[in-house]
Parts: C-alpha cells; sequence; structure tokens
C-alpha cells in the first residue's frame, strides 16, 4: 500500500487530533506519470518507420506523411467535396462523430444508470428487466444496426440510437452492481438519521455508487467511439465514418490512416478527459496506484 | 432469498419474455403492411417460421452435391436449413478462428512482456492508446490492408481479440500476489517454473472476464465484416436482405444470432467456471 | 434523580424467527421481555448468535419482530429515526463527505440551519478531540478516530436513546480504552438530561467498565440482570474489586468459560 502525500498519517487517537499539514488541493494526474511510458510511445514510432521501407508504401506510408495530410484536410480538402460529402474536411466530420456519441452516452447513460439503481432495489423490477438486460448485452448490438436504418433511416436518429442502446445496457450493469456492491451499512445509518427516501438516493446511493458507475462510462464510451463510426460506415451521409467509407473505397491509404489516426486520438483524448473528471468527483476514495510495480 | 421468491423472480422472467412474444403478435396485426408482396413488415410467429423460414432458402449457393434457388430448384425447408448451416458455419468459422488466434497470440505477447518490469512499462502508455482506438473502425483499414478475403476477416477479429487479451494478461500478472511469487522462490523455483506453475492458472480466474469481453468484441467483429464486404455467414445475408427491405427475412436472422450469442456466452461461461472451479 | 424513572426501551414478548430452507424456524429471539430506564447504560453480552445484535437491529427499527411489541419512549417503533442513534460495528462514517459533514448529517435531515448545526457539529467534535480534522475525508482517518466521528455524529443529532453494536471490536487495546473515556465523558454530560446506551459486546470486561446494567444474554434468552455500582471510571483497580470479580465470574459461568477462577482484569 502506498502512502500518497496527500494522506494524513494515521496518528495516535490519544492525541486531540495533533497539527496537521493543510492539504493542497492540486489537480491530480489520473495514472502516475512514468517517464518509461513516453519511451514505449516513441518505440512504437519507431516500429512504424522500420516497418515502413519493408512494407510497400501503399499500405504503410511514412508517419510524418499521414500526420502532415492528417493537417492538411482538417479543414477543407477539395478531394472530399469531389466525393460530394457534405463534410468538406476532417473537422466537421469529426464534430458531427463526437456529437452523435455525446448524445448517445447522455441519453443512453441516462437510461442504464436510473434502471439500474432503480432494479438493484426493487426485486420486481429486477425480476422483470433483469433477464432482458441480461440477453441483450450478449447479443452484438450491431445486430441492431439494419433494423434501425429501416425504421429510423440514415440520418443521425438511427446513429444515435444504437449507440445509445449499447451504453444504455451496459450502464445498467455496471449501474446495478455498483448499488449492489454498496455497504448496506450505509444506508441503515442513514435511516438512522432520519434521512428520507429522496435524501437516500442524493446523499448516500449516488454518491456511492459514481466511482464504479464513471468506470463503467468510460469504458462504454471507448466502445461507442466504434459503434458510431461503424454506424456512419454503413448509412450515414456525414461523419467521420463516411469519411473512412469514402476513402476506403478509392484505396488512398495515406487520408485513410490520417483519419483513423484522428478517431483514435480525438477517443484518446476524451477518455483522458473523463479519466481526469472522475478522479476529481471521487478524491475522497482509496485510489489504487495506476503504476505497476517491478516484480 | 428464499426458495419461494427466486421461483417468483423465474416466473416473472417468463412472464416478461411471454409478454413480449405475444406483444410482437400483436404488433404484427397491428402493422399488416408489407413490403414487397407477399413480405409482411412485421412478420407475426406464424409467418417467421414457415414463410420467412422457406424464404431464406434462396441464399443457398448450391454445392455439396444439391442444387440451388437459382438454378430452378423449389424453395423449401430442407434448402432453407442447408442455407443456414452453411452461412451459420462461416460465422461461427471467423468467430473460433479469430478468437484462437488472438488468444494465442495476446496472451503469450501479454506474458512475454510481463517476463521483465521494464517490458510492462515500456508497452503500457501504447497499449492503453490501442485499448482506446475503436475496433470496428479499423475495418476498412484492414480491408484495405488483406482485402475481402477470409484471411482478412480472420486477422480483423483477431487482433479485436487479442488486444483484449494482451491488455488484460499484462493486468493479470500484475495483479498477481506477490506472496505467490515469492513462495514459489522459497521453494527453489526458477522464475520460467514459477511462470507455468504459479503465474499462470493464477491469471486464468481474472482473464475470466476478459474471455467474455473478448467474446463479445468476435462477435461485433464478425458482424462487422459480415456486413461489409463478405459473401457468407449469417451477417451477410442480414446486410443483403436489409438492402431489399426483408423485414421479416432479417428478423429471422436476427433470432438466429441472438440464440447463437447468448448461446455461446452461455457455454463459455460454463467451461470458465469449470476450468476455474478452484477460485473463490 | 427525581421521581420515579422513565422508560426509554419496553420489549415485551419480543420474537424474531427465521426461516430455513427445510422450512423450520429458527428463534434468533425468543420472548425476550425486559424495560430499560431513561439515563441507563446497558450493556448486553453474549456469545455469537445469542441474538444480542438481532435484540438491538430491532429497538433500532432495523428490523422487526415476528412477534411481540417494542416501545420506544412510549411510542412503538415501526422503523429506524433520530431518536435512536446507532453506531455500527462497521465504519458507517459516509466516506464521500468530509468529517464535519458526516457529524452534522442528522441535523442536516431534520433542516436544521446551516450556521446552527455547524456549531453543534464542531462542539461535538472537538469533545472527542477531532476538531483539527473537520475538513478531512474520512479515508484519511484510522479506524479509532472514525469511531470517534461516528459517536459524535450521533451524540449532536441529540437522538435520546443510543444502540451501539460491537463498535470497538475492531479497535485495538489502548485505542479501546481511550475512547471507553471518551463516551463516557461524553455520556455523562452535566448540562442535560443522561441519555440511555444500549451497548452489545461481548467483551465482559468492557461490560464491566461501561455498564450500570448487564444483560446477559444466550440462545435468544435473556438469561441474567446484573447490577454494576462500581463508581466510574473503573481502572484495573476497580475491576479487582470482589463484587465485580463476582459479576465476572458469573457472568463468565453463564458464557460457559472459566470455571469460577477469577482472572485478573486485563
Amino acid at each position: 500500500m502506498s502512502l500518497d502525500n496527500n494522506t494524513l498519517t494515521k496518528q495516535d487517537p490519544a492525541l486531540p487530533g495533533s497539527a496537521i499539514a493543510p492539504r493542497p488541493s492540486r489537480l491530480r494526474w489520473p495514472q502516475s506519470f512514468d517517464p518509461l511510458a513516453i519511451v514505449g510511445i516513441l518505440m512504437l514510432v519507431a516500429l512504424w518507420y522500420v516497418l515502413a521501407p519493408i512494407v510497400p508504401h501503399s499500405a504503410l506510408p511514412p508517419l510524418h506523411s499521414v500526420v502532415q495530410t492528417m493537417f492538411e484536410k482538417f479543414w477543407f480538402h477539395r478531394t472530399f467535396a469531389f466525393y460530394g460529402l457534405v463534410d468538406t474536411g476532417f473537422f466537421s466530420a469529426l464534430i458531427y462523430t463526437i456529437e452523435n456519441v455525446l448524445m448517445a452516452v447522455v441519453l443512453g447513460g441516462f437510461i442504464g444508470i436510473v434502471a439500474g439503481l432503480v432494479t438493484a432495489r426493487s426485486s420486481l423490477a429486477r425480476a422483470a428487466i433483469d433477464p432482458i438486460a441480461l440477453t441483450l448485452g450478449t447479443v452484438p448490438i450491431l445486430i441492431a444496426s439494419p433494423f434501425l436504418l429501416l425504421w429510423l433511416g440514415g440520418d443521425r436518429s438511427s446513429a444515435v440510437a444504437m449507440v445509445g442502446f449499447y451504453v444504455a445496457v451496459m450502464l445498467y450493469t455496471y449501474a446495478q452492481r455498483a448499488a449492489d456492491n454498496l455497504d448496506p451499512v450505509y444506508e441503515s445509518a442513514a435511516r438512522t438519521y432520519g434521512a428520507s427516501r429522496g435524501r437516500i438516493l442524493r446523499n448516500i446511493l449516488i454518491p456511492g455508487t459514481l466511482p464504479e458507475i464513471l468506470g463503467g462510462i468510460r469504458i462504454a464510451l471507448a466502445g461507442a467511439w466504434g459503434l458510431e463510426a461503424i454506424a456512419e460506415l454503413l448509412a450515414s451521409q456525414r461523419g467521420l465514418g463516411k469519411l473512412i467509407e469514402s476513402i476506403s473505397a478509392s484505396s488512398d491509404i495515406k487520408t485513410l490512416l490520417a483519419a483513423l489516426l484522428l478517431l483514435g486520438l480525438t477517443a484518446a483524448l476524451f477518455d483522458m478527459i473523463v479519466a481526469l473528471i472522475f478522479s476529481q468527483l471521487t478524491r475522497w476514495r482509496h485510489t489504487a496506484r495506476l503504476a505497476v510495480s517491478p516484480r | 432469498m428464499t426458495i419461494a421468491s427466486l421461483t417468483r423472480d423465474r416466473l416473472i422472467g417468463l412472464g416478461v419474455l411471454a409478454l413480449l412474444v405475444l406483444g410482437w403478435q400483436l404488433l404484427s396485426v397491428a402493422f399488416p403492411q408489407e413490403i414487397v408482396p407477399g413480405v409482411p413488415m412485421v412478420p407475426g410467429w406464424e409467418k417467421v417460421f414457415t414463410t420467412t423460414f422457406v424464404s431464406i432458402s434462396r441464399y443457398w449457393p448450391g454445392g455439396w452435391g444439391f442444387g440451388s434457388v437459382a438454378t430452378g430448384e423449389q424453395p423449401g425447408y430442407f434448402y432453407a436449413l442447408l442455407a443456414i448451416i452453411y452461412h451459420s458455419s462461416f460465422t461461427f468459422l471467423r468467430l473460433l478462428v479469430g478468437l484462437l488466434i488472438g488468444s494465442a497470440l495476446g496472451i503469450s505477447l501479454g506474458l512475454a512482456v510481463s517476463w521483465s518490469a521494464w517490458g510492462r512499462r515500456l508497452v503500457n502508455l501504447p497499449m492503453q492508446f490501442l485499448r482506446v482506438l475503436p475496433l470496428l473502425a479499423l475495418l476498412p483499414l484492414f480491408q484495405v490492408w488483406f482485402g475481402l478475403s477470409f484471411l482478412g476477416e480472420v486477422i480483423f477479429v483477431g487482433y479485436g481479440v487479442g488486444v483484449i487479451f494482451f491488455a488484460a494478461t499484462i493486468n493479470a500478472v500484475s495483479n498477481v500476489p506477490d506472496v505467490y511469487v515469492e513462495n514459489s522462490r522459497t521453494f527453489g523455483a526458477s522464475q520460467w517454473r514459477t511462470y507455468r506453475t504459479v503465474i499462470l492458472p493464477a491469471i486464468l480466474p481474472e482473464l475470466h472476464s476478459a474471455v467474455l469481453l473478448a467474446l463479445g468484441a468476435a462477435w461485433s467483429a464478425v458482424l462487422g465484416s459480415e456486413f461489409l464486404g463478405a459473401q457468407s455467414g449469417l451477417g451477410y445475408i442480414l446486410v443483403y436482405s436489409q438492402a431489399y427491405g426483408f423485414l421479416d427475412r432479417m428478423f429471422f436472422i436476427a433470432l438466429l444470432v441472438v440464440l447463437f450469442a447468448s448461446g455461446s456466452f452461455l457455454i463459455v461461461n460454463r467451461l470458465l467456471g469449470h476450468a476455474t472451479r478452484w477460485a473463490r | 434523580m427525581n421521581t420515579s424513572p422513565q422508560i426509554a426501551l419496553d420489549a415485551q414478548a419480543v420474537s424474531r424467527g427465521y426461516h430455513r430452507r427445510d422450512g423450520a424456524i429458527i428463534n434468533a429471539l425468543s420472548d425476550v421481555t425486559l424495560t430499560i430506564n431513561s439515563g441507563e447504560f446497558v450493556c448486553i453480552v453474549g456469545p455469537s448468535g445469542c441474538g444480542k445484535s438481532t435484540l438491538l437491529q430491532i429497538c433500532a427499527g432495523l428490523n422487526m419482530p415476528t412477534s411481540g411489541t417494542l416501545l420506544a419512549n412510549g411510542k412503538p417503533v415501526t422503523g429506524p429515526g433520530p431518536d435512536r442513534g446507532v453506531v455500527f460495528q462497521k465504519d458507517s462514517v459516509f466516506p464521500w463527505m468530509s468529517v464535519i459533514d458526516n457529524v452534522e448529517y442528522g441535523l442536516a435531515c431534520r433542516g436544521v440551519p446551516a450556521a446552527e448545526r455547524r456549531k453543534i457539529a464542531l462542539h461535538y467534535l472537538a469533545q472527542v478531540g477531532l476538531a483539527d480534522v473537520a475538513q478531512a475525508w474520512p479515508r484519511e482517518l484510522s479506524g479509532g478516530m472514525l469511531k470517534r466521528v461516528a459517536i459524535a455524529a450521533v451524540f449532536a443529532n441529540g437522538s435520546d436513546i443510543l444502540l451501539l453494536d460491537e463498535p470497538f471490536g475492531a479497535l485495538d487495546y489502548v485505542t479501546r480504552h481511550k475512547i471507553h473515556d471518551v463516551l463516557l465523558s461524553l455520556w455523562d454530560e452535566s448540562e442535560r438530561a443522561k441519555r440511555t446506551v444500549v451497548f452489545v459486546t461481548h467483551d465482559v470486561d468492557e461490560a464491566l467498565t461501561l455498564a450500570d446494567r448487564i444483560l446477559v444474554m444466550r440462545g435468544g434468552l435473556v438469561i441474567d440482570d446484573l447490577r454494576v455500582d462500581s463508581t466510574r471510571p473503573r481502572d484495573e483497580e476497580s475491576l479487582s474489586e470482589h463484587e465485580m470479580v463476582v459479576l465476572k465470574r458469573r457472568m463468565l459461568d453463564h458464557l460457559g468459560i472459566g470455571h469460577g477462577m477469577g482472572r485478573a482484569a486485563e
């Protein structure tokens, strides 16, 4: 167990609260920063360059040209206009995709979390909803895509519906598990204080389940990017997925890689942001260090 | 949890299922429209297992000594069954081969990297990036690299599965309690032997959840690749019939996929439970 | 102090049965009848499984009897409430609230204005010696400190009846010793009438140190009711006085250990 320099040293309870250094409230990195990690990234980049001369240029163009393409085509690229795409640059396509993902996460997340918390505390609701959610959890959500396309058409609603559904099912299980794992002593204690049902929900259930739910949001978000991308790939007029679809038809590998790199970086960026928000909201936790200890 | 409440829960679950089945039937009565003459938009259960089932026979490409609808045979249950077996086999083949390749490579690479502490630290950040990189978005890339072939599809599935197992193995190895390793060392075991007899079994329970995750990812990957360019498989039928608006066939195939997917999860869960029955 | 003592807790033929898988009924409590007067410090001792925790839970309203009645301050108990404060065996201090917010919580539930409840909370935190850590997170406190926070919270909430369920079991000997003093000094406040305390423990010495009255339970029944008249604070010396040794021997006999051999109070 490592001591964080934010932790007060455990003290002799006999001494009535000795002098304690004030805790600095600063942002905490979600992961402890290991300098070797940068070397790891550099190694990956080096690997790319090593492979490049061996593999035909058509398969793996040099990294710098991919990055360059990413910047070139960011705002506007005439080839996209030539294809007749609505999004004439990476940027507008990216914004569309981000909007869809966020909408899906918010809507699906809300439904999933509420359903998860409710079913954790009501055995009737649980018996009714659990079998459905469990079956749906095993089925690849992609199966819904053709149906949604027929019913809702190829615009945003079918993509948001599909991704939202995925997020809802995921967060349902996370929220339910979190509420199940919450030590019942907290709710009992709250009741002995005379807390109303609303207070128990607000002050106990939600803060207590928040860490696990936030973890679930992070994971669901990661999966949401891929689902949104493929939904756009299959039948959309806009978004990064549509861009990728058009580019792959032309076998312009450089631009394809550029688009994928952009998507990956966006996913990574959002993941970092959520992790940061997460650690800020749950400063009260016993946080485990994420660095692996050398054996 | 008393016996009474357990049975009650099961009854409620069955009740909900029955309600859904009934609800679907009511919907089919409420929406009797047809997309194309003879093809109902919401096929009632009586249609699903008759007309729709039979119409699947059109997807049987012929071979194995039998003709096909395309070459003049009459559509019927037999050809429909052949079609189902044919396409399901392809889907399952892609799934299994991808799972095998991915798990083998992912776990062995993960173990190799975990051998030294430096390996783990080096690989950490790139691995996090790979984990967040959306799998399904990479499908077009794999198609450009490997073409629309069985190999390409399997490599794609293998990649998705491999990344999951790679990350999970590294994580699991780092979570093995130090005492087990130290205990083994005090018995004089070499690092290699420790790996084989202590670490490998110890990470199995934690890999349990990774296997289920990988199974889910594999199904998505297989379906995705069948949506986008494969010429066989359940996903292929789904997309093909969607192009013509055959909602009833789509529904039938979707039911099959739901059946196969949940079935695969049940089986895998059972097997895993058996393999790790010593765990808490 | 004055006329006839008021009755804080009145249990009449309270039973609590549980259904076993094969349909048989196990009685955690069988027909328990007892009265506890206001201001008494009562300890309930007994081996594990004797029903002492179940009895406490029923008094707290967190569990319901299968038969019999329980009155708290003359009113039937239907559920938990701020009139009966509970200190649990586990850590019940909410980890996501600061220490002071935890102590104030009961008051906040009842709509006491912020400034007033902060004053009250700080007063009791100071009484338990934790005024300095008012703004800290619970994760930064040790087990003993968290117990003191729980005690402060329950006193701050103004409950007339305090129910403690083996609260100090997880603490080491020295910490437990010191926290006994904290609890007794809070209970013995001169500004108001003494609160009623029901303290469940399996530790015979703890009961002798703290209680006015000790109820011994076994197999779901109250099998003895002992008065402890020794003056507080009771240290090692008082525990080795003759009357105390006799009491201890008697309790140990009830519990089935110690064949009348008085052990030096530890």
